[in-house]
């Protein structure tokens, strides 16, 4: 081939494919944000933990530099699309989220795919997403329990999550999808 | 945003505006927001925001209710819910408002969840002056034309855009089939859960085999053929977009000052 | 240009292997494409006609994943190592999916995509959008939004997408497989202008009714892709008719029709090809001295009249004045039907007519009004899934859609088990099925990994494994070849005889008239006719108002006037010495 682009088109059709997918999961979990904080904030963390899946089922489906930043970026745009009024909550979760993501891959430089490596980045992400919304929802002036409740679901969200991704992508391997262009 | 591309080009200014200073424009008020406390810094902005769409958008039926009717009562409602769950020890040195038993709800709890509700609204409402009025094709467009980002990732995203109502008939056919074939049957959210997780499989697996047929069809066109392709819709930044984003930051600027220190 | 020697597509050896596959298909592919020249591909399923038009552009080995042997060129350039950009100004593309090749949200926008790839200026890309919608006749509906289009539409902004890059050669893979007559009709009436301009093309296609007329030269493949022959139509489709009839590849109908007439003692010396080379073969050929037993008229009265024992108590389906509504849609209008016990009726009409929606209505699929559908004496409305799948069985168009299991057995097990049956029991039942459609190799295999013809048959197991006596399937023959759907039909023969009710929608008017003994007519959400398949293909008027056409062995047969006897046939089987 005389040009090697980084990301075949298909490898940037599917992973629209699944950022639609998982962006139209993310619509609904826009849709209710309003009724998790009225209801229970302190398990906000479990709602916006869902926002990891597009880049965890992306990297486990193709294996590949990219694809989950990708696959984040398309997932926000479609759940803007569904649900405008948060288009800066899902772009900055996407490029928050993707960042991680690949870095975390990144780090074992796209060789090693173990569970652990999601199991970190989704870490992270607990981390940074307790701070963010502890702020934003002024989560400090709760009760002493439902701070620690949030805390621990705030990081326990992502991890539930990634493990839900994780069996999915296993799930789609098996069923035979995107053969041939998974490495690793 | 809309899905449909045919709805684009609402009249009213907004619509004229370069997405991106849309967007822009209202992130530094929406930063400090998240961090504001006090009640009255959002109610201002919420203001600001509602200016801005009733002047810059022609209004419909369903914006006006989403303005008017969802937006208030949905804040009112979540202020109100998420001073319920405030530690009483912070605020029980203001007035009771109402008292069973032996719980109380102090008035600075109420405050304080009203301050939050809106807080929220008032970032949505922001939100929404680029949501109501920008279509997802032009902000892709304006991305790749402004922000560089390269056109292959732009034209995955409007392919994108356009799986959204396949997926859609797609999942419902599933549901369909699956219901015929008795999968999952029973009632109650854990039943729920396990049915919407059989359709995930097929629907996925579906959508990917969907887009490398597209991707293929893409290829056979001279798709990246070249680092640039033809654009015959321009999205350029005008002079206008400047002065929007400009007159934005500087209102946004002055309100923060007069402001400050936002109850913090 | 005809008198330019070199190919523009030139194969030698051609072997493919994908990735995961443990042989090449093709094995063997060698031949060219001259300038100006229509192609026809023929072979078996799964011989690698699909896989080779992917390689004409270079999508293979570049774009998909695969080993290729042997050397392709267009105009010279090796597939290999030029890029499938560059090869798509000389090859354009048209694939069997019409869904799967929209890019945009325009028809414009999908015409100048092609253009803008190529960086032409934009009075360029517009003069060449222009050019392309109007040779396909679609200018006037330049603004609206590709999905709006019927298929056959899609299908014709599809080649002009390839018109518009200027490409020499089109490669059409299948590009009917999906569209209703009048869609089938619109895409060759595109294809034919296409080739009056002087351009190759390259066609897969197993409909030959459609594209014999059009066609040059006739490549064809064996079961495992070496090519077998090459050569003009009159030498490859008249002259070896028997031999590509016996390797399973289709003919055109009237060839097949006269290939069964020759065996039942007809002297007709020069094959047909069409209805009207038929017509013409038949006007001065004698009827052969009937013999004993195989009389053609004879055959014709041996056809299983319903059996009265299978009439019971009350019919399979009762519809009494069903009116459904979809989205904001009035889809069917106050529609009554009652089928019988034991018959096999075929449910045909254009694209949109509320077929799919009646059937599904029927089998509980969609929820019909009360008291408006009887299945088996049980109301759909109020009956349980469960107990319903027992009284009728429904297959999606889809297969893919209605797998739930992650392997073939449990995916035909799952119909059993929830039932109080025992674990031994619903293993023998499950080998049986298993073997009955040729699966068992396949029972540990994920569902999504069969190919297209053994998902179908898998997915008309499940619907038959319940056991029940009413069978509705929608569009069985969605996505397969001709050779499949004969198959599959048999099977569904063999039921009904042993007593099922089969209801199937298609829009294959031979397939109806081959299998189906009374067919209902839907319009606009009406039933507009309701009758023994005969009589329906008998009244050209109902016909043109619904949109279908007849099929191309009565259209052949109608009006020889030296035969009365074969005038009214519609069926190969009726044919004595037919298939069937
Ligand atoms: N993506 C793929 N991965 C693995 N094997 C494949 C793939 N696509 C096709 N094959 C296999 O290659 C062979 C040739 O397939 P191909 O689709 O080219 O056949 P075809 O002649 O077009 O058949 P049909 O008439 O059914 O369309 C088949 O055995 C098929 O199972
Ligand atoms: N979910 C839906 N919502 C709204 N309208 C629908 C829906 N499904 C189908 N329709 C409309 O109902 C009409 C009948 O559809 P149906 O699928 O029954 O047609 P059909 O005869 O099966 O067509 P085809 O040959 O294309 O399969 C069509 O005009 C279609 O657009
Ligand atoms: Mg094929
Ligand atoms: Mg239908």
């Amino acid at each position: 081939m005389a040009r090697t682009p980084l990301l075949s088109t298909r490898v940037l059709l599917v992973c629209a494919a699944l950022g639609v997918a998982t962006g139209l999961l993310g619509g609904v979990a826009g849709a209710i944000t309003p009724l998790v904080l009225i209801g229970a904030p302190w398990a906000y963390g479990l709602v916006l933990g869902s926002h990891v899946l597009p880049g965890i089922i992306a990297q486990q489906v193709f294996r590949l530099p990219l694809v989950a930043l990708t696959t984040h970026v398309l997932a926000a745009l479609v759940a803007s699309a569904v649900n405008p009024a948060w288009i800066w909550r899902f772009v900055g979760t996407a490029l928050l989220f993707g960042a991680i993501q690949e870095g975390v891959a990144a780090l074992t430089r796209y060789r090693s795919w173990g569970a652990w490596r999601f199991f970190t980045a989704a870490l992270v992400i607990g981390v940074l997403v307790a701070a963010v919304v502890f702020a934003a929802a002024d989560l400090g002036k709760l009760a002493v329990w439902a701070q620690i409740a949030y805390l621990v679901i705030a990081l326990a969200g992502p991890i539930l999550w990634t493990a839900a991704g994780l069996a999915l992508g296993e799930r789609l391997r098996r069923a035979g999808v995107a053969r041939g262009v998974r490495t690793g | 945003m809309t899905v449909d591309p045919s709805a684009a080009g609402s009249p009213g200014f907004l619509a004229h505006l370069s997405p991106l200073a849309k967007l822009a424009a209202p992130l530094p008020a929406m930063i400090v927001l998240v961090v504001a406390r006090d009640l009255v810094t959002p109610l201002t902005f919420l203001a600001l925001a509602y200016l801005l769409l009733l002047v810059g958008r022609r209004m419909s039926w369903r914006v006006a209710a989403l303005l008017f009717v969802g937006l208030p009562i949905g804040a009112a409602i979540m202020g109100l819910a998420l001073g319920l769950w405030v530690d009483a020890a912070l605020v029980d040195d203001t007035p009771a408002v109402l008292r069973v038993g032996a719980w109380t709800l102090h008035a600075g709890a109420v405050e304080v969840g009203l301050a939050t509700g809106a807080r929220l609204a008032a970032i949505l409402a922001l939100g929404l002056i680029a949501g109501l009025t920008t279509t997802g094709p032009d902000l892709v467009r304006a991305s790749v034309q402004q922000l560089r980002v390269p056109y292959r990732i732009g034209y995955a995203a409007l392919a994108a855009i356009r799986f959204v109502p396949r997926f859609a008939y797609e999942l419902e056919l599933i549901r369909q089939a699956h219901r015929v074939r008795g999968a999952h049957g029973g009632r109650g959210p854990f039943a729920a859960v396990a049915r919407g997780a059989g359709y995930v499989v097929p629907l996925l697996a579906g959508a990917i085999r969907h887009a490398e047929r597209v991707a293929l069809a893409m290829d056979a066109r001279a798709f990246g053929a070249h680092p640039d392709r033809t654009e015959r819709y321009l999205l350029p930044w005008r002079r206008r977009d400047t002065v929007f984003v400009l007159a934005f930051w500087a209102v946004s600027a002055a309100t923060l000052a007069a402001l400050f220190p936002w109850g913090l | 240009m005809p008198d330019d020697p070199a190919p523009l597509l030139h194969l030698r050896g051609v072997a493919i292997t994908h990735e995961g596959a443990d042989a090449a298909a093709p094995a063997s592919v060698s031949f060219d494409v001259r300038p100006g020249e229509v192609v026809l591909l023929l072979g078996p399923s799964g011989s690698g006609k699909s896989t080779l038009a992917l390689a004409s552009n270079g999508l293979i080995p570049q774009a998909v994943p695969a080993r290729l042997e042997g050397t392709v060129t267009v105009r010279g350039l090796s597939t290999r190592e030029t890029p499938v950009a560059t090869l798509a100004r000389h090859v354009g593309m048209v694939f069997q999916d019409p869904d799967a090749q929209l890019v945009t949200g325009s028809v414009f926008d999908e015409v100048a995509f092609g253009p803008e790839n190529l960086q032409m200026p934009v009075a360029e890309v517009l003069a060449r959008t222009e050019q392309a919608l109007r040779r396909v006749g679609l200018w006037d509906r330049r603004a609206e939004n590709p999905d709006r289009l019927s298929g056959g539409g899609k299908q014709r902004l599809a080649i002009a997408c390839a018109l518009a890059m200027r490409s020499e050669l089109l490669v059409l893979d299948e590009p009917t497989a999906n569209l209703d007559p009048a869609g089938i009709e619109d895409v060759y009436a595109a294809l034919r202008d296409v080739a009056a301009d002087g351009r190759s093309v390259l066609l897969v296609e197993h409909d030959l009714d459609a594209a014999a007329e059009l066609t040059d030269r006739v490549v064809v493949l064996d079961a495992d892709g070496r090519t077998i022959a090459d050569g003009g139509v009159d030498e490859v489709l008249r002259d070896r008719a028997d031999e590509l009839d016996a390797l399973g590849v289709w003919l055109p109908v009237s060839t097949m029709a006269a290939l069964a007439l020759r065996r039942a003692g007809w002297d007709l010396p020069r094959l047909p090809l069409t209805p009207p080379e038929l017509h013409e073969a038949l006007e001065s050929a004698d009827a052969p001295v009937p013999r004993a037993g195989d009389s053609l008229l004879g055959r014709v009265e041996e056809r299983p009249e319903p059996r009265p024992d299978l009439h019971s108590a009350h019919p399979a389906v009762e519809v009494s004045g069903l009116t459904l509504r979809r989205g904001r849609r009035t889809v069917l209008h106050d529609v009554d039907l009652t089928i019988g016990a034991g018959e096999f009726v075929a449910v045909v009409g254009a694209n949109g007519a509320g077929k799919t929606t009646l059937v599904q209505a029927i089998a509980g699929v969609l929820a019909p009004p009360h008291g408006t559908v009887r299945v088996d004496g049980a109301d759909p409305a109020t009956t349980a899934l469960r107990d319903l799948s027992r009284r009728i069985g429904f297959v999606f168009q889809n297969p893919e859609h209605q797998f739930i299991a992650h392997t073939v057995f449990d995916e035909l097990a799952h119909g059993l088990r929830g039932r109080g049956l025992e674990d031994a029991e619903i293993r023998t039942r499950t080998t049986r099925m298993l073997a009955r459609f040729g699966l068992e190799a396949k029972a540990d295999v994920h569902p999504f990994l069969l190919s297209g013809g053994q998902k179908r048959r898998l997915s008309v197991g499940t619907a038959l494994i319940a056991g029940a006596p009413v069978l509705a399937l929608d569009e069985p023959t969605f996505g397969q070849d001709r050779a499949r759907a004969d198959e599959l039909l048999q099977l569904l023969r063999d039921l009904n005889e042993a007593g099922t009710t089969v209801i199937v929608v298609t829009h294959d008017m031979q397939l109806v008239a081959e299998y189906a003994e009374r067919t209902v007519v839907v319009h606009d959400g009406r039933i507009r006719a309701d009758a023994a398949t005969r009589d329906v293909f008998a009244d050209e008027a109902l016909l043109r108002e619904a949109g279908l056409r007849r099929p191309a062995l009565q259209r052949a047969l109608r009006g020889v006037t030296r035969h009365p006897q074969l005038a009214g046939i519609t069926a190969l089987r009726d044919l004595a010495g037919g298939r069937g």
